[in-house]
């Protein structure tokens, strides 16, 4: 829906560069190492200041990626999803202080319960599109945070909501046994990080991914073609639900406490700024979106500065991104890199150059 | 179960609100009639007119210079980002248009944020001088600030509603609602007429920032995403009727003001509008208007 097609220009390009199938190979290398270092080298090499912002990272490229799946493949906009988040991160908690369950099992049912209350949602709301929809979804994330405001987190008390305000020594939300130490639990978080991407993938790689690329080209169209609109945008509904669910689980054992204050209103649009940012087309703009919202503002809180800036920053970026560059970082630097390779390439060997525009379409 | 007793103030002040949000709703609707820009940073933007406003009056500045100042910040910064990007995203679905917004309140959020730190835990009031003096109907105190709240909800919205109907640059806004496109080649300037509607929701947007910074709280988060609230009334309406949204907007702010002496759902009580706009979406898109929304052109 947000998109405009570029995919002409970059096949192009993409075929002049290299071959498909070694291309494959390539950046299927590069995810390894890269994911290697981030789960091996990375909490070797960084302060714990660090580690637990890139828990962070991790936890808001999971929530980011099932925003992307919501505006990127089936053109749903979301503006509560930080509620969703929330919703994930007190089902877990509940469970947490209430059973001994093992941590995944938990993390699996903080999932499935976030999926079943976001489907109950989306399932009236799916009736409406576009602008409604997405106006619909800041109400909800408004009656949510209400909700939360009130009734509170868990602490460890007694009751369905688990809270006790008179509570002195507030017990801390477990972490799984075999990371309880920060940098542990920043691998743990990657790992189920990667799991989540995982699946989504291969959501996108199969007949859902077909269908919701359908329906975010013409929903007539696609319900012409056969394709059961409804079931596939409750399906993209459950999906996105489910991983941010988990990631609420995997945020309750980072944070250890939960308050209410913690999923402020505008982070539900600082959120979709950064997706759109980050670039909610391909998978990789879910890591951007992560790391513009989680690693950013820890920079910026230890040189000094001012986290405003960054919101202000976003505010801009948004902007940008809709009126120039509607597929995002993580498809824009790529390009501007290799037009950039390009225009280099053309200064150091200038009587190449000549003939390569010759060729030139 | 309170008594009526109970309720009594409670429906002064959901009246007063009510005004408000209807004021507001009926910027948001007639911007997206003649734009199709639902405008979220209608809140944002009165915020910070209201801080603006208020910073002045602390440095000893007559109040109605005060006001005015925010009444011109709203309109100039709603015009200007009406000016630029307006016709930039023309063509884009309302959604994106809706979106963008989104990040003029992301900036401004953060530039109030900067300013205006909260963090030494300072508040902050704006009081008119009608604030404290009133009158009494039926032993029920009634400021002239409440006075002002529904009454400026009235005027505007009926004040909106002949200028659609009575005037020309009305005509012309209500020719934009239904095609853009063709107005333009009858020869509507409508690149004119979409400044004097963005620069009319700013303005507004500054009223109602005013006057919420008096009612609610003169709070950067708290005014901004007041504008839900608002927007709910104009949900309510499906962004069409004048009438429909003044209609909602004093419901939604009685509602939400009465509930507060039940004890059972004091805590609930913001969450009104949202309630009863989710409600009223789902019933009406039961029937497929919605389906025949701009969207689909």
């Amino acid at each position: 829906m947000l998109e405009t097609t570029e995919v002409a220009a970059s096949t192009r390009h993409r075929t002049r560069l290299r071959r498909p199938a070694t291309r494959t190979l390539v950046r299927g290398g590069v995810i390894v190492v890269l994911l290697l270092f981030a789960l091996l080298a990375l909490p070797q090499l960084l302060s714990l200041y660090y580690v637990d912002a890139m828990t962070e990272v991790a936890i808001y490229a999971v929530v980011s990626l099932g925003l992307g799946v919501l505006v990127g493949r089936v053109g749903l906009v979301s503006l509560g999803q930080i509620a969703v988040l929330a919703v994930g991160a007190w089902v877990a908690a509940r469970l947490l202080f209430a059973t001994t369950q093992p941590y995944p099992l938990v993390l699996l049912e903080a999932g499935l319960v976030t999926m079943a209350i976001g489907t109950i949602i989306g399932l009236p709301a799916l009736r409406l599109r576009g602008l409604y929809l997405a106006l619909i979804t800041l109400m909800v994330a408004g009656a949510v945070a209400i909700v939360l405001a009130s009734t509170n987190f868990p602490n460890g008390g007694h009751g369905f909501f688990g809270y006790n305000g008179s509570l002195v020594n507030i017990p801390p939300i477990r972490r799984p046994s075999i990371a309880t130490s920060d940098p542990a639990y920043y691998r743990y978080a990657v790992v189920v990080a990667i799991l989540m991407f995982l699946l989504v993938f291969v959501h996108i790689r199969t007949r859902p991914g077909r269908a919701w690329s359908a329906i975010r080209q013409s929903e007539p169209a696609a319900l012409a073609a056969g394709i059961n609109t409804t079931m596939y945008k409750l399906w993209a509904f459950a999906l996105a639900s489910f991983v941010t669910g988990v990631a609420g689980g995997v945020y309750a054992g980072a944070a250890h406490y939960l308050y209410s204050i913690d999923f402020p209103a505008q982070n539900s649009i600082i959120l979709l700024a950064v997706v759109l940012m980050g670039g909610a087309y391909s998978l990789w703009g879910a890591v951007v979106a992560g790391l513009l919202s989680q690693l950013l503002p820890a920079l910026l809180n230890n040189w000094g500065v001012s986290n405003d800036w960054l919101t202000i920053l976003f505010g801009i970026g948004v902007v940008q991104v809709l009126t120039t560059a509607p597929r995002g970082l993580a498809d824009q630097v790529p390009k501007d890199l290799a037009r950039l390779g390009l225009l280099l390439a053309r200064l150091v060997h200038r009587p190449a150059a000549t003939t390569a525009e010759g060729e030139a379409p | 179960m309170p008594s009526w007793q109970d309720f009594q103030p409670f429906l002064v002040t959901g009246l007063a609100l009510g005004g408000v949000y209807a004021l507001s709703g009926v910027g948001l609707v007639v911007l997206y009639q003649a734009t199709g820009v639902v405008y979220l940073a209608f809140g944002a933007v009165g915020a910070m007119g209201a801080l603006i406003a208020w910073s002045m009056i602390s440095d000893g500045i007559a109040d109605w210079i005060c006001w005015l100042v925010c009444l011109l910040f709203s309109g100039a910064v709603t015009l200007a980002y009406g000016i630029v990007f307006g016709p930039l995203l023309a063509k884009r679905e309302p959604l994106v248009k809706a979106t963008a917004t989104l990040g003029l309140l992301l900036v401004l959020f953060g530039a109030m944020d900067l300013l205006w730190t909260t963090s030494g835990g300072e508040t902050r009031a704006i009081t008119l001088p009608t604030d404290n003096s009133g009158f009494s109907i039926a032993q029920i105190q009634v400021t002239w600030t409440q006075v002002i709240g529904l009454g400026v909800g009235v005027v505007i919205a009926a004040g909106t509603a002949a200028f659609l109907r009575y005037t020309k640059l009305g005509t012309a806004m209500r020719a934009m609602a239904n095609d853009r496109e063709i107005t333009a080649t009858l020869g509507v300037p409508v690149r004119r007429v979409e400044a004097a509607a963005w620069l009319g929701c700013g303005v507004l947007a500054g009223i109602a920032g005013l006057l919420l910074a008096d009612m609610v709280a003169l709070d950067a988060t708290t005014l901004t995403f007041l504008v839900i609230s608002s927007l709910a009334a104009a949900l309510i309406a499906r962004l069409r009727s004048i009438a429909l949204t003044f209609v909602a907007a004093i419901v939604v702010g009685v509602v939400q003001n009465m509930l507060v002496p039940i004890n059972a759902v004091s805590n609930y009580n913001d969450m009104t509008p949202f309630v009863l706009a989710a409600i009223a979406l789902l019933v009406l898109s039961r029937r497929q208007v919605l389906s025949r929304s701009r969207e689909d052109t």
